[in-house]
């Protein structure tokens, strides 16, 4: 089985393709996939505690919800306002995560 | 006979306009972590992005009136330093059709020109592609 690595740059502001993109990563952790949806750009403004519900579901699932700690500090946002359960990562672990076998990446 | 690819583990394929938002800035980021772990690269620019490598560029950005003293490369200079840095990792292409039509020539050095349509030779020869900024 595929394991997808999904990318959101744009966020709940940047138009409706977002939150479909994120509920794409639902969808694909309840048919079984393993995912990690990770957030930059203005996408780490939908980690902010009331910024995107569908998060909530994607956590409960299992999913990974990894936040650009660099693209979080540009906007100056408090780490203290991230979604309990979201992790802080760099791009290390994103490149890390593409290079695995079998992991699929997308970006929007 | 047709020109040989070579494989590469990651192609990102940056599509959009470069300055509407942080793209560049998060495509080579990406790149650099990707080439730090001995990862092969592949990066092929797109319509206004043909625009990043040009050699009119040079190599520093117009002075920043609030930090006259700095020295902020360009996106031409940043190519050549993350292609310099990483010369049998990273390979540089840009779409010759949107080269040509913006007027992006002459690009640095490093930079090969493809046509449009042989875009999906790319896509067969990386493990993976991330498009960036198409939609």
């Amino acid at each position: 089985m595929d394991e997808y690595l999904l990318i959101e740059s744009q966020g709940p502001w940047g138009g409706p393709g977002a939150d479909r993109f994120v509920a794409d990563a639902v969808r694909l952790r309840e048919s079984g996939c393993p995912v990690s949806l990770f957030l930059v750009e203005n996408g780490v403004t939908a980690a902010l505690t009331g910024g995107a519900p569908v998060l909530h579901d994607l956590l409960k699932l299992g999913g990974q919800l990894w936040v650009d700690t660099f693209s979080l500090d540009h906007r100056a946002l408090a780490r203290e306002r991230l979604l309990p359960g979201a992790q802080l990562v760099d791009m290390d672990r994103v490149a890390a995560k593409l290079l695995e076998t079998g992991v699929r990446g997308v970006w929007h | 006979m047709g020109r040989q690819l070579p494989r590469a583990d990651v192609l990102l394929a940056v599509m959009g306009g470069p300055h509407v938002n942080d793209t560049v800035t998060s495509a080579v980021r990406l790149a650099q972590a990707l080439l730090e772990r001995g990862a092969t690269v592949q990066i092929w620019t797109c319509g206004h992005a043909t625009g990043l490598t040009k050699q009119s560029l040079g190599g520093s950005k117009p002075r920043n009136l609030e930090n006259w003293e700095y020295d902020y490369p360009s996106s031409a200079m940043l190519a050549k330093e993350l292609l310099d840095s990483f010369p049998e990792q990273l390979t540089w292409y840009s779409c010759r059709f949107c080269t040509e039509e913006r007027g992006s020539q002459p690009h640095i050095e490093q930079i090969r020109l493809r046509p449009p349509f042989k875009f999906t030779e790319h896509l067969d020869a990386v493990d993976n592609a991330l498009f960036l900024g198409v939609c």
